[in-house]
């Protein structure tokens, strides 16, 4: 439109001519843009003074090859050959140095140099302006710039919108390209090139490829700045809020120690812990990353109390061993009243650790029913070695984790309860009883016995790891001390690692003088009696334990004697009376009638029973054996809720009176023509072992030889097939039973009569013990000689009739029926 | 055409104060209406009548020229320059068709006058 009249620029200067040079470091000018330039080099200064004394202002920039040279020392062959001519639309002086706003009108080249000093000074000839062509890959390139442009304005939220409008809408796409050019910092080269481009193709080419460079990295950076961002403003929330929430405790008074102090105070403490070097590095280390935490993060409190369990643990500490032997006795005596035996072990025990300080301590193991004292004793054994005591009961742990603790992942994890013990403790050689360790559980929820493997084994437990503290610990100071109702749920390895003291229950003479010594006095005291109050007679305490309470132990003899001093305590406070002697007749008027009546020897036992003793968590007890035929029934029936052990040990007799029946007596037409029928009383309690084999065998011998089982005899013993007598546990407790049952004659298998030693004095001399090698030898001493009871046989003809050794002959027909 | 269009922006807030062309020297206008025409001045001190262009195209006024510096000598050396010695275009929009207008202008104490009658009553 307005081309036809008005000038172009490019005649604004003449085609060719002579013009003052500026050099460029490190930028290109270009046609059409507006760039402020500095300029302070005496050569330089002199080029800009001589253009701006001519009345066009125009100067010619020239981009210098290398970085290195000064345009002051410029020669020639360090300018490019193309350059742009601009216009100085200001100056400002400043300093020395000049501040230029140029508008670059047109590209020049270089023809020839016409002067170097004072300054700079070139004949150029004007390149024209790139003409757009119509074709279509300028048309697609320019759209793919326009595009490229959008996608960097749409990275640029800063760009004013009237500014993205103008680049936008800039359709001329060679000025384009000379704006992104100087806008961008694409490096002397590449600008270069651009100014130099002879075609629009090439131009836009060139620009296209830096655009697409330039794009790409910012997509990079704002991608690394909004994940930056991102971090940035959850830190800073995070702040902000843990501030107002420090802001809340200090108003709640809560923020005495504040987590600086917390990490101070617990730094201050691992500096003074006497800690092996292994558990002051990790400590050191959880240390330092707590310190790194906010006192927010979950982590935090974890590793706080992880850190207060390994600085409160006794690593070093021990309590000072003052063992004296002789003291150690006399606190065992005053302890516990008898079992001479059991104190003397421990105290040969105890004699080793005095001689040997550093070796491992012995793990004892006491088995024994309840309330025989066991729990106590390891109490006075820590008394006697003047160490800390601690107990814990196994009954019913399952989980393996109780013992070896939880791994810190988990949350609210805790130390097993092992260094837990030993945390209370404070020291490391306390005395540790592990109650009840035959009621560990052990099913599919875990087995923490086998944790106690480790824990029990003096050559591993000097590196014992808790799964929680994860550092070891030496448990090889402390005094294992395990105690247990039965054997025989304790694993065998377990077993093997301790050392078995058996306590037996006690006598009624024991416990006559347990309760005198101990019992009594304890309970006067803790029902608010004096000792003048009152007076229980020896009478009444044999009363007490024969016909109120029937246990092993004294428990419920102490409880019986708490229940009589509250009574006369009632008495006492209200005054009705000043002291109360209790005497075997008064018990009743006191407790009521007698619980329990001893299973006294049965008197005149028929024939087919006989008596056993039974061993029993209890103690012991006299069980009856009883057997009857069944004429005509076949095989053997057995009730009274018995385990297949004694089942088979039933049928053992069975089979060995049947096939040594002549042996005995017994006409072997009776066992064959006769079912038997063994029932053992009381059938609600389940009974097994094998020790009832010589009662049972007996039982049946004294059913099938008619002769009655002696009534003021007991019997124990385990039988084989071919009829010997084998030994059996549980002797103490059977023979007092017995004792107490008013039992007089004891048969034992030979093999145990090393134990009858156990028992108390006292009940053995009123005793008779028959040892016993074969099953003849328990038959010859327990049954009567006089035939009482002939066994009835069904005779062939469906008629009943006694068999007694007379009539052994009458065999032929009942093995017809047999048939 | 195409360098007229130029704005002045800053792009991509660069460190380079780069800008697009000539809008350092965009003289200022007036455009009256008057009865009988159109009245507009122009800020165009120290350009000399014979420099400027001016063109009707629709209900377009464009205005080019070109400001020298014609006071520098040589020996003498500038320590400050504002004034922008160089071409300049100017386009006005107006509300009507001027096109046919006839055209009269001068200078008034640096101020171009440009007086635009129209059509029907300049052309008897």
């Amino acid at each position: 439109m307005a081309e036809k009249i008005i000038q172009n620029t490019q005649t604004d200067a003449p085609r060719q001519s002579e013009i003052a040079v500026l050099p460029l470091q490190n930028t290109t000018l270009f046609p059409e843009t507006v760039v402020p330039l500095s300029v302070g080099r005496e050569r330089s200064v002199k080029a800009v003074e001589f253009a701006l004394s001519t009345e066009e202002k125009l100067i010619c920039c020239i981009t210098l090859k290398t970085p290195d040279v000064t345009g002051q020392e410029a020669k020639p062959t360090d300018f490019y050959e193309v350059g742009t001519i601009v216009n100085i639309k200001r100056m400002m002086r400043a300093d020395g140095s000049m501040q230029l706003i140029v508008q670059g009108v047109d590209r020049v080249k270089v023809l020839n140099w016409a002067q170097e000093q004072p300054f700079v000074k070139a004949k150029v000839e004007v390149l024209p302006d790139l003409t757009i062509s119509d074709n279509e890959e300028v048309e697609a390139l320019k759209r793919n710039i326009q595009g490229l442009v959008q996608e960097a304005l749409a990275m640029l939220p800063q760009v004013p919108p009237e500014i993205r409008m103008a680049v936008i809408s800039q359709t001329n796409p060679v000025q384009l390209s000379y704006f992104l050019a100087s806008v961008l910092d694409l490096g002397v080269e590449t600008e270069q090139k651009m100014l130099e481009a002879a075609t629009t193709d090439e131009l836009l080419m060139l620009t296209h490829a830096a655009l697409a460079k330039e794009v790409e990295i910012m997509q990079i950076r704002s991608k690394i700045a909004t994940e930056a961002q991102g971090e940035m403003d959850k830190a800073q929330r995070d702040y902000v809020l843990r501030q107002q929430m420090k802001a809340i405790q200090k108003e709640l008074g809560e923020d005495e120690t504040g987590e600086k102090a917390e990490a101070a105070q617990l730094r201050e403490r691992l500096d003074q812990a006497d800690l092996p070097e292994d558990v002051r590095k990790e400590a050191e280390r959880e240390l330092r990353r707590m310190e790194q935490l906010p006192q927010a993060a979950p982590d935090y409190h974890v590793i706080r109390t992880y850190l207060e369990y390994v600085l409160d643990l006794p690593w070093k500490k021990s309590s000072e061993e003052k063992l004296d032997l002789n003291e150690a006795e006399k606190i065992l005596d005053e302890d516990h009243y008898g079992l001479e035996d059991i104190k003397e072990r421990i105290l040969e025990s105890l004699a080793v650790v005095k001689l040997r300080p550093d070796s491992k301590s012995p793990i004892m193991l006491f088995v024994g029913p309840p309330g025989v004292g066991k729990t106590s004793l390891g109490r006075s054994i820590a008394r006697a070695l003047g160490r800390e005591f601690e107990r814990m009961s196994l009954g019913g742990m399952r989980d393996e984790a109780e013992l070896r603790g939880h791994r810190r992942t988990y949350v609210g994890a805790m130390p097993g309860r092992i260094i837990q013990s030993l945390r209370r403790a404070a020291v490391n050689n306390p005395v540790m009883m592990l109650d009840e360790i035959d009621k560990l559980g052990n099913d599919y929820r875990g087995d923490p016995a086998s944790a106690l493997l480790e824990i029990l084994d003096p050559q591993q437990n000097n590196t014992f790891r808790d799964h929680y503290l994860d550092l070891p610990f030496d448990l090889s100071k402390v005094f294992f001390i395990a105690t247990a109702n039965q054997l025989g749920p304790i694993p065998p390895p377990l077993r093997d690692r301790m050392e078995i003291i058996q306590l037996a229950g006690y006598s009624d003479a024991e416990k006559l003088n347990i309760a005198k010594q101990y019992l009594i006095p304890r309970q006067i005291k803790e029902n608010g009696l004096t000792e003048d109050q009152l007076e229980i007679t020896d009478d009444a305490i044999n009363l007490l334990t024969a016909r109120y309470t029937r246990e092993a132990g004294v428990r419920q003899v102490e409880r019986t004697i708490g229940n009589l001093a509250r009574k006369v305590a009632l008495k006492v406070a209200q005054g009705l009376t000043e002291k109360v002697t209790i005497t075997a007749k008064d018990v009743k008027s006191y407790l009521g009638a007698a619980r329990f009546y001893p299973e006294e020897a049965r008197q005149e036992l028929p024939a087919g029973v006989a008596t056993g003793m039974a061993w029993t968590e209890m103690g012991g007890e006299v069980l009856f054996i009883e057997a009857t035929a069944l004429p005509g029934g076949g095989g053997l029936t057995l009730t009274g809720q018995l385990g297949d052990v004694m089942k088979e040990s039933a049928q053992a007799a069975r089979s060995y009176l049947w096939s040594h029946a002549s042996e005995f007596g017994i006409n072997a037409d009776a066992i064959k023509g006769n079912g038997v029928h063994l029932h053992v009383p009381a059938g609600a309690i389940p009974k097994d072992g094998p020790s009832a084999g010589v009662t049972m065998a007996s039982a049946l011998a004294s059913l099938y030889t008619g002769r009655r089982v002696r009534s003021d005899t007991a019997m124990t013993g385990e039988i084989t097939l071919s009829g010997l007598v084998f030994p059996v546990g549980g002797i103490k407790e059977k023979v007092l039973a017995a004792h107490r049952a008013g039992i007089r004659r004891i048969i034992l298998p030979g093999r145990n009569e090393a134990d009858t030693e156990d028992i108390p004095e006292d009940v053995r001399k009123e005793l008779e013990i028959i040892p016993a090698k074969r099953v003849s030898d328990v038959l010859n001493a327990a049954l009567e000689s006089e035939i009482t009871q002939p066994l009835p046989i069904e005779n062939y003809n469906g008629a009943t009739h006694s068999v007694s050794r007379a009539e052994t002959g009458t065999n032929e027909p009942l093995i017809a029926k047999e048939n | 055409m195409a360098k007229s269009i130029n704005r002045y922006f800053q792009f991509l807030a660069s460190s380079k104060e780069v800008r697009l062309s000539s809008r350092l020297w965009y003289p200022s206008a007036d455009v009256y209406q008057t009865p009988d025409g159109w009245l507009v001045k122009v800020e165009l001190a120290g350009v000399s009548a014979e420099e400027i262009e001016i063109d009707i195209q629709g209900s377009q006024l464009y205005i080019a020229g070109c400001r020298r510096d014609k006071t520098c000598a040589v020996g003498g050396s500038y320590h400050q320059m504002e004034i922008t010695y160089s071409r300049f275009e100017k386009s006005l929009e107006f509300p009507d068709v001027i096109d046919g207008a006839s055209i009269e202008h001068n200078f008034d104490n640096g101020l171009l006058i440009i007086r635009l009658w129209k059509e029907d009553k300049t052309k008897p």
